[in-house]
């Protein structure tokens, strides 16, 4: 290395050496302040990059480090098959909120992800067109008469036949299905992301133009495009049990969201399990936490701002 | 003979045409997205295999779980000095001031005092955005894994300078990872390695080493040979003269091949954070998912930032040891002395930053990003309320003239007719040993069942390279022609390189909304820069004497170009549409994030939904083909034409 380097880089090495060796002794600035744990021990809660997400973790977090005393570490990570592997790794112990109906079921076979019940909120997916059409064209709302609509729903993309945006890649969608069963005269297209239908969703309403895309809640999108509800399109309600053979026929069932952990967490003893086991709130709850933080308020301040005005439910997620 | 391949070329895309107008929507092997065939879910099965054996299958204990180990430490173990406390701790060893210190002497000593500032002044930029440690974190990870890609990289490439059969050996592989778009491997190597700065860590090395073995090995090859001779005459053994010859002369070519190295690090950034790298990737990522185009923007402007100070200090190290004036010996002591001075203020410095707060933690009043977020955020949204009207139309124009037709052709023709073509196409541009390489892949990405959404990926690379090399033409001959467009033209082709295209993916969903063409039209924005220092290159090269005999016999100047420099740079440009080609196939998947569909779809969709991971493995093994097909036809082309 030195044949290529040179004397100056022996210098410059031994000044990094030098500083490393003696910022090591040295003492740090607040290593005399650490935090003293509780028995709760230290566990880390996967952060999903949903706003509703974020506010059910972020309270559990919050109670977790301030009535537990635990260390928490929230670490941003990818929902899925990639959550799932980290809590086998063990760098992960919880998720909070967890939307795909089973698809941890080769995780938990193998005992590295454990169901810990329902968190209480409840998801809803359907089919919605933009508010503005639902008013002008009241009978759109009933999935029968889509295809005679179908051609105002036309774009370059879509190959002569209606666009259809479908959900982002991680969630349910069974959007070919249902256009194939229903004998829609629309084209799915696979919009990848959650930006793509809120772009489409916010310039459809703003500029009057055509559109009808996947959505769900609690999403935040219903807050900002306050009549979005009464976009939703309507299917038959039909047999929802398997969602891998679901014929399409039918609009998305309601699905329960559920809290998942570390077989680690499920194992131990510590305070912070009975505090997941126990936690459960509703839609409204959420979506309160979840405006704060969208209005701009931080995340644990938000969080704060529901734990100390519901203090006795806290108390019954305690145990107490 | 050369009127007649353009004849037989018109004669076939006709045919095609003609074809695919009859056999319209038969066999044209489309399954839906859901729909495994029995080859993808037999990938998929052995894939779930691979993650449920990482816990007790012996090649997991005995060696990839190891190297995830090994290299995860040692990120780790970088992080936790610049960026994030070690367990226990509440601050890194180093604090920011400590670190700017540091940076400033390792560049004032590698290079000089200017380019040192120059470093600071950056460093300082990335704090103010907020990003601190977003940007220690991509720093630890760039430093992690260039040391990694040096350390196999500089021997193989030294290996490979000295021995013919070595380079023989690697230069397939070295081709191959230049056409590999990076969306690709990362899903096998999380397969294998998890998510995290490990996997991050071997997708960015897989990425740089090729690069750093490529320059370091064409620096020994290239090498005056007379002093070798010399030296070996001299009776010098083979290790003597590599070490006090070969490897002293080449130098200076090395580390400009390090300065490379760093550069392809830096540019994996923010694509690495899609399998968890820790760094300014996940801001930039997040800004998609909510779609706030500010904090996108802020993010980026810190890569650039990075990738500036990355580039600069690299390269002046490289070029610091051209002066030919030696120093006197005053000017010797002195920059000695100042050196030891530096260098004990850097020391000092570091104290400081563990010992006080200030020095120690960024200062959280220090933050313009939310007035830098507003400012691009209130322009995105300017030019999206003003310019929208007149960029959906020429989407919609570009989908009806050019798109439409094209993906009818590719994609709803029978499979057969379409591999035929292509083979035709190969034949008579490259030859018979290039068709039959397009053959035998073609049916590959057939047999894999993802044949129609590979064409449809076709489509959009060939229309995205098309658009990119009417621009990319363009400005490379106007820049090729005239010295003060290319030193106005130079930071922005400089800044578009480094500027990750997931920033400006948002924006043009503003632009286009969901649609094929905001991939393309992100596709052109990152190759733009490449085709035209590409094409400038070639215009350039192309000999005085030539273009000065024909201003003599009064050609104009739209003659000039026609006639002399675009005949006489025509390799040089079907490299550089060869290489638009590359870089659009690479962005143009990322368009699956925002309704472009298509393999780049497949590999995201594959990525989160467990039942259709085999799917997406194949999918980015079909953009691989893909890309070697055109590559290969394209290098063959540029070959019969020298």
């Amino acid at each position: 290395m030195k044949a290529l380097f040179g004397r100056r880089s022996v210098f410059v090495t031994v000044v990094i050496a030098a500083a490393l060796i003696l910022s090591g002794c040295a003492k740090s600035v607040n290593s005399s302040s650490g935090t003293t744990s509780k028995d709760c021990g230290s566990w880390a809660i996967a952060m999903h990059a949903w706003n509703g997400y974020t506010a059910s973790a972020q309270v559990v977090a919050e109670i977790a480090k301030k009535e537990l005393g635990c260390t928490i570490t929230q670490t941003t990570l990818d929902e899925g098959p990639t959550t799932y592997d980290a809590m086998e790794a063990g760098t992960i112990d919880v998720v909070i909120e967890d939307w795909g109906g089973g698809r941890w079921s080769d995780w938990t076979k193998r005992g590295s992800v454990v169901e810990a019940g329902l968190n209480g909120n409840v998801g809803l997916i359907g089919m919605y067109v933009a508010p503005w059409m639902a008013e002008k064209y009241p009978d759109i709302t009933d999935s029968k008469n889509l295809n005679k609509y179908a051609s105002l729903f036309k774009t370059a993309d879509s190959g002569g036949k209606g666009a259809w945006y479908e959900g982002p890649p991680g969630y349910t969608t069974i959007g070919e299905k249902m256009v194939a069963a229903n004998k829609l005269n629309f084209k799915v297209i696979f919009s990848g992301s959650e930006a793509a239908l809120v772009d489409g969703f916010t310039k459809a309403e703003a500029n009057k133009t055509p559109f009808i895309g996947y959505a769900w809640q609690p999403w935040t999108l219903f807050s900002k495009i306050p009549n979005l509800e009464k976009g939703h399109v309507h299917f038959p309600a039909n047999d929802w049990t398997d969602p891998k053979t679901a014929s399409g026929l039918t609009d998305y069932p309601s699905s329960p969201l559920m809290k998942l952990i570390s077989k680690k967490l499920n194992d131990s003893t510590s305070a912070f399990k009975t505090l997941v086991d126990n936690f459960k709130w509703t839609n409204d709850d959420q979506n309160g936490v979840a405006a704060d933080i969208e209005g701009g308020m931080t995340p644990e301040a938000a969080a704060q701002k529901w734990i100390d005005a519901h203090a006795d439910v806290v108390k019954t997620w305690l145990g107490k | 003979m050369h009127i007649r391949k353009s004849y037989l070329l018109l004669g076939s895309v006709t045919i095609w045409i003609a074809l695919a107008r009859l056999l319209h929507g038969k066999n044209t092997l489309q399954i839906a997205t859901y729909e495994n065939t029995s080859f993808t879910s037999f990938i998929g099965e052995k894939a779930l295999a691979l993650r449920g054996n990482r816990t007790h299958s012996g090649a997991f204990i005995y060696f990839f779980n190891p190297i995830r180990a090994v290299i995860d430490g040692f990120v780790q173990f970088i992080r936790n000095l610049i960026a994030v406390p070690a367990p226990g701790g509440l601050i890194p060893i180093i604090g920011w001031f400590g670190v700017v210190a540091l940076v400033a002497f390792v560049v004032f000593a590698t290079s000089q005092w200017r380019t040192a500032l120059l470093s600071v002044a950056l460093l300082m930029a990335c704090g103010a955005l907020g990003m601190w440690q977003f940007t220690m974190d991509s720093i630890a990870m760039t430093l992690a894994s260039v040391i990694l890609s040096l350390a196999i990289g500089i021997p193989l490439g030294i290996w490979a300078g000295l021995s013919d059969r070595v380079l023989k050996i690697l230069t397939p592989f070295l081709d191959l990872a230049q056409i590999l778009p990076t969306l690709v491997y990362m899903a096998p190597i999380a397969l294998v390695f998890m998510i995290g700065a490990a996997s991050a860590t071997i997708a960015t090395m897989i990425y740089a080493i090729p690069i750093s073995i490529r320059i370091t090995s064409h620096a020994i090859r290239n090498l005056n040979q007379s002093p070798v001779e010399a030296s070996t005459s001299m009776g010098s053994t083979q290790n003597q003269t590599l070490k006090k010859v070969q490897i002293p002369m080449a130098k200076q070519m090395i580390v400009l091949g390090i300065n490379q190295t760093v550069m392809a690090a830096v540019s994996f950034v923010v694509i690495a954070a899609l399998i968890g790298a820790p760094g300014l990737g996940k801001p930039v990522i997040s800004a998609l998912i909510i779609r706030n185009v500010g904090q996108g923007f802020v993010a980026g402007f810190a890569v650039v930032f990075l990738a500036i100070l990355m580039d600069r200090s690299t390269s002046a190290a490289a070029k610091r040891q051209e002066s030919f004036i030696p120093p006197t010996p005053k000017k010797i002591k002195m920059k000695r002395f100042t050196l030891i001075g530096s260098g004990i203020a850097a020391v000092v410095s570091v104290f400081l930053s563990r010992t006080i707060l200030w020095a120690a933690v960024w200062p959280t009043s220090i933050n313009i990003a939310p007035q830098v977020e507003k400012i691009t955020n209130n322009a995105t949204q300017w030019i999206l309320d003003n310019l929208s009207i007149f960029t959906v139309d020429f989407k919609d124009f570009i989908s009806y003239a050019f798109l439409n037709p094209l993906e009818s052709i590719l994609s709803a023709s029978p499979w057969y007719v379409t591999v035929a073509m292509i083979v035709a196409l190969a034949l008579i541009i490259g030859g018979v040993r290039t068709a039959i390489l397009a053959f035998v892949l073609a049916m590959c990405i057939v047999v894999s069942g993802l044949w129609y959404e590979s064409m449809l990926t076709l489509t959009q690379t060939i229309v995205g390279t098309a658009l990119t090399m009417i621009i990319g033409l363009s400005l490379g001959i106007w820049t090729g022609r005239n010295d003060r467009v290319e030193r106005i033209l130079r930071p922005f082709l400089d800044a578009g390189q480094t500027l990750p295209a997931f920033v400006y993916l948002v924006p043009m969903l503003g632009l286009f909304g969901p649609t094929r063409f905001t991939a393309i039209a992100t596709g052109i924005v990152y190759s733009i820069p490449i085709v035209v220092k590409i094409v400038a290159e070639g215009i350039r090269a192309v000999p005085h004497s030539l273009v000065e005999a024909a201003t003599a016999a009064g050609s104009t100047t739209r003659q000039i170009i026609t006639k002399v420099q675009l005949p006489a740079a025509k390799k040089t440009i079907l490299l550089a549409t060869n290489q638009g080609l590359i870089y659009v196939l690479a962005v143009v998947v990322i368009g699956g994030f925002v309704g472009a569909g298509g393999l780049g779809y497949l590999v995201i969709v594959g990525n989160s939904k467990p039942e259709l991971q085999g799917k997406g493995l194949i999918a980015g093994a079909a953009i691989l083909l893909l890309g070697v097909i055109f590559d290969r036809i394209m290098q063959a082309g540029a070959r019969r034409s020298a």
